[in-house]
């Protein structure tokens, strides 16, 4: 079989350049440290990286905006603690000024002292985060949420809730409105609240109010009769349609029970002095200091201002515990939300380092191979180069 | 003695001939299409002598090629196939290598837009966080748009390709036709025209290289070339030209076409079957297409889908959301050829369903009888009298008095990429809030709430007025609870049912009329416990718009709801890949039938030097002895003479 010389040029030529294609490719690989240089090295692993780093930058701002919820979350957790702290301060005071050593200037000074924690509550109730934000405004992030106006406290956030998007399918709130940790709370003892006459004379003052499953929710008036003095105390209970609910002898101590609610009294009502039991309403927690405030500074000169005093300080007690309750709730939900947060930290980090691994399972060279792979190609470039050169030399015409 | 005196001399004549013929064959070891010429010696003829026949010497009956004419025939089948797969692969790699820059890819810029519109939803009422999210949509838009002009590069590439093609096919087809003319004219006076067969072959193989060609030769020496389905290209000594043609439908188009007798053209690229041409073709139709009909697909989807979400939503200035993205609209080019008579056929095109559509173009016709509708992508075809199609997320009509073939081309995403565009401007126009609020009245005693509030739609948005649900046990009747609407416009109106004691669970209420409001309520309210639905105003802190627009990054929204906007391109990116991987192989096989079709032509047509060296060492070593056969007659003839002059 003849071979042309043409053809012998062009088979060592096509050896020797087809070595270094696959020489030049395999530095290429080596050079970058991947295995794909372009798409059709390996087309569905190309796409794959490409899905790959989405799922890696969507987990990384996953990530950021975890981070970003911490701060906000302590930023709140640090307002509600200095909130709970007021509170504590303000129910100390309130124990302290019911005590009947306490004279009507003491009084006054713990008034003085209720008033300026009633600020301080206000300004934490206004805290800002590190953009100027104010936490509990709700959407209306720019606008002041809580301002004095005639004595009363005005909100102008609104009800909206900001949440993240801490994970695939992880929403967390960041923030509480200020109607929510501040005014949605319940007075008395959260299902029904007593309030007295600021006109009763006697010295009738409330023990204890509760309920039972049988309550009859409405508003209901317990007037006390006692129509020549040394005679027995009476007391009838009748509903918002002046309906008689319930009458008795009153005795001090002992419970004045109607549809569902009980009621304890101590001392001696007079006759006429009523008391309003109605279905607890929502009051915020600076109306309720305010009302504290009132009482404080109420003149308290006669055994009934004293006995009234004690049933408003009573009332107050039960509306800031009350408060304290929701602060404590939120609290908790601040809590939970942060170990929500944690989880999903951790749940978005391991994510992040599978798919790392798996972008470099795609991707990544397998060096030692890489390596092993040049040294056998240039070993045949050399190879092919050598025969090209001994095969060309090897001509007839060189003993003609 | 004369005689043998002849017989030297014609073997000193014929012996420097084939000598002559083995220079030219070393002389020609390097040149392309070159065949080894053979010199045949053959005896003279013979003189009778008395009762014997006595020789008179050599001569070169003829020189003639080492020629296989399947050989040659196969060689250019496979140069026409590998002219196709190479012209199909640089075409391939080159968009390969630019799809696959990562810095020029669409993957970072979707991520660093949707990571801009979180980090909105973190700090809604930041300005700077707003700017950022403009500046990653406008780097998305430009990243499109230039990737999307990158493309087109290639299709631009292509025309030139088909330009140049069409040209060197010209000229090859007017050098064959005179080397036909000289070739008949030497073959009329005898012999084999060797150099001039090579010339031709070589240039029919150039021409094979550039486009599929039937070659068929005739008595008279002559070949006949055609191309496609039967066209001729040369005819004995005379070429036809094929031209450049513009696509009567498709703008901007390049196709092969063949004047026709009347002056019009008639447009082959469909039936070329080979070569460069073809390659080119393919490449355009089968990875060029796709590629930027995909691109296209997913600026389409994003312009509509983040417009759309993002109508819902509300600015800083207490605005519903503008269009985000320039809107855009599908194209429907009328074909050049279209009848003129009016009123001329007009055809619509409107996307219903931006998730449904198909990464295509559609070529609408009609027949003189009915409309037809052919999907380009794969084929499909799809018929109505009255022109009416609704397919793959579109809608399509057609209007005026249509002639039989007169024709449209719909292209519902192609191109699209280009035109992507930023509409917002301003940062404080970025629609992060939702446009309603819900509350609850500060006195609700019951433990009801109101949650999952989201709007669908833009109708009745902005809210005129306050809509107010109220908690009335007897609100459908005596003992039948449910909330009193009011100010509901639209909606189910005037009363809500809803049971607190089996629904406390969760009830979720829709008012159409008022945006699609779509709400929970759950718990135990009391009667007359209210919550009002508001329109939103200022919210600076509301990300709730932000929240579904960044979402928007996971979900599957493309490709009828199976693809995201980056699983879309990278898609894109993986099909272009195999395109290009499954024409590397092609190339690499075709290249190795080449090199044996080369082979198989070298081992019959091809030189070889040693070969050639060999054969100069015998004649040098004829042409010596037919050298010495003249010194001995001229012995003989002195010989003679001595003996005689005596």
């Amino acid at each position: 079989m003849t071979i042309s010389t043409a053809q012998i040029f062009r088979q060592g030529i096509n050896a020797i350049l087809s070595q270094q294609e696959g020489l030049s490719r395999t530095q290429a690989e080596i050079a970058s440290g991947k295995r794909i240089q372009t798409p059709s090295d390996d087309p569905s692993g190309a796409a794959k990286i490409l899905d790959i780093e989405e799922q890696i930058a969507t987990a990384e701002q996953h990530l950021r905006n975890g981070e970003f919820a911490l701060t906000e979350l302590y930023l709140e957790e640090g307002a509600m603690t200095g909130a709970q702290n007021v509170l504590q301060r303000v129910r100390e005071l309130m124990i302290q000024a019911n005590n009947d050593s306490q004279s009507e200037s003491t009084r006054q000074g713990i008034a003085t002292e209720v008033r300026a924690l009633r600020d301080e509550l206000l300004a934490l109730a206004n805290t800002r985060n590190a953009s100027g934000d104010y936490l509990f405004a709700g959407f209306q992030t720019d606008s002041l949420p809580f301002s004095i106006n005639g004595g009363n406290v005005v909100y102008h956030g609104d009800q909206g809730q900001r949440r993240i998007q801490a994970g695939p399918s992880s929403l967390v709130p960041i923030n509480d409105s200020g109607i929510d940790v501040f005014q949605l709370i319940k007075n008395g003892n959260g299902t029904l609240s007593v309030d007295n006459a600021s006109s009763n004379t006697g010295s009738g003052i409330v023990q204890s109010l509760s309920q039972d499953n049988s309550l009859v929710s409405d508003t209901y008036s317990l007037n006390f009769i006692q129509l020549t003095p040394g005679d027995p105390v009476t007391y009838e209970v009748r509903d918002s349609s002046a309906a008689l609910v319930s009458s008795g002898s009153y005795v001090s101590g002992e419970s004045i029970d109607f549809n569902g609610a009980v009621l304890v009294l101590n001392g001696v009502p007079a006759n006429g002095d009523s008391f309003t039991v109605s279905p607890s309403v929502n009051q915020d927690v600076f109306a309720t200091l305010n009302n504290i405030i009132t009482a404080l500074e109420a003149p308290s000169t006669e055994l009934a201002d004293n006995a009234n005093f004690h049933n408003d300080m009573a009332e107050g007690l039960n509306d800031i515990d009350q408060a304290l309750d929701n602060f404590l709730r939120i609290r908790s939900n601040i809590g939970s939300r942060l170990n929500n947060l944690d989880r999903q930290a951790e749940v978005n980090e391991n994510f992040l380092l599978r798919m790392q691994e798996a972008a470099s399972q795609v991707q990544d060279l397998d060096y030692a191979e890489a390596i092993s792979r040049l040294s056998a190609q240039s070993i045949s470039l050399e190879a092919a180069q050598k025969v090209f050169i001994e095969v060309q030399g090897l001509s007839l015409f060189n003993y003609l | 003695m004369a005689n043998l005196l002849g017989i030297a001399s014609s073997g000193l004549g014929a012996i420097q001939q084939a000598l002559t013929t083995t220079g030219h064959n070393i002389a020609n070891v390097n040149t392309e299409g070159y065949s080894r010429q053979i010199a045949d010696f053959s005896t003279l003829p013979s003189q009778r002598v008395g009762d014997s026949y006595a020789g008179s010497g050599v001569e070169i009956g003829a020189v003639r090629r080492g020629y296989d004419s399947f050989v040659v025939e196969e060689l250019r089948t496979r140069g026409s196939k590998l002219g196709m797969a190479s012209a199909f692969e640089s075409l391939a790699s080159g968009l390969d290598s630019l799809v696959g820059d990562s810095d020029n890819g669409l993957a970072s810029a979707l991520e660093g837009f949707f990571n801009a519109v979180q980090d909105v939803a973190s700090d809604p009422g930041s300005i700077s966080a707003r700017q950022i999210v403009l500046s990653e949509a406008k780097i998305l838009t430009d990243r499109f748009t230039q990737l999307n002009e990158n493309l087109q590069g290639f299709e631009r590439d292509a025309n030139n390709r088909i330009d140049s093609a069409v040209g060197e096919i010209n000229g090859l087809a007017a050098n064959i036709a005179e080397l036909n003319a000289d070739i008949t004219l030497a073959l009329g006076g005898g012999g084999e025209p060797n150099d001039l067969l090579d010339q031709r072959d070589a240039l029919l193989m150039q021409l094979s290289s550039k486009v599929g060609i039937i070659s068929l030769e005739q008595t008279d020496g002559a070949v006949n070339v055609f191309v496609g389905k039967g066209q001729q290209l040369v005819v004995g000594g005379e070429a036809r030209q094929l031209e450049v043609v513009n696509n009567p439908v498709y703008p901007n188009r390049l196709e092969v076409g063949v004047s026709q007798p009347g002056g019009t053209t008639q447009i082959i690229s469909q039936q070329i079957s080979g070569g460069e041409l073809q390659g080119v073709l393919d490449f355009r139709s089968r990875v060029l297409d796709p590629a930027i009909s995909e691109l296209g697909r997913v600026a389409v989807a994003m312009t509509d889908l983040v417009n759309a979400q993002h109508h819902l939503g509300m600015d800083l200035n207490g605005q519903l959301g503008g269009d985000f993205f320039s809107a855009l609209s599908p194209a429907v080019i009328a074909s050049a050829n279209n009848s003129t008579t009016v009123p001329v056929a007009t055809a619509s095109l409107t996307i219903d369903n931006t998730s449904d559509l198909e990464a295509t173009d559609y070529l609408l016709m009609y027949d003189g009888a009915q409309w037809g509708l052919t999907r380009t992508s794969d084929g499909a075809f799809f018929s109505d009298p009255a022109g009416n199609f609704a397919l793959d997320g579109l809608t399509v009509s057609v209007g005026g008095t249509p002639a039989a073939g007169d024709g449209f081309l719909l292209r519902p995403v192609y191109g699209a990429a280009g035109q992507f565009g930023l509409e917002l401007t301003a940062p404080d126009q970025f629609a992060a809030a939702a446009p309603v609020v819900s509350s609850q009245a500060l006195t609700n005693s019951g433990s009801a709430s109101m949650s999952a509030l989201s709007v669908s739609s833009t109708a009745g948005l902005p809210l005129a007025g306050n809509i107010t649900l109220s908690f009335n046990p007897d609100a459908l009747g005596v003992g039948v609870p449910g909330f009193d609407v009011v100010g509901g416009p639209g909606g189910p109106g005037g009363t809500i049912a809803f049971d607190p004691a089996t629904e406390s669970g969760g009830k979720t209420f829709t008012f159409a009329g008022s945006g699609g409001l779509s709400f929970t309520l759950s718990g135990i309210p009391d009667t007359g416990d209210v919550f009002t639905l508001s329109a939103n105003a200022g919210a600076p802190g509301d990300n709730r718009n932000a929240l579904l627009l960044g979402a928007m990054q996971s979900q599957s929204l493309v490709d009828g709801s199976t693809a995201t906007f980056g699983e879309a391109y990278s898609g894109m990116i993986g099909g272009v890949g195999v395109a290009t991987r499954q024409a590397q192989a092609n190339l690499q096989a075709e290249d190795s039938l080449m090199n044996n079709a080369v082979a198989a032509r070298e081992r019959v047509s091809g030189v070889n030097l040693e070969q050639e060296a060999a054969e100069l060492v015998r004649l040098q070593q004829a042409y010596q002895a037919a050298a010495q056969l003249v010194a001995i007659a001229d012995t003989l003839f002195q010989t003679l003479l001595g003996a005689t002059q005596r």
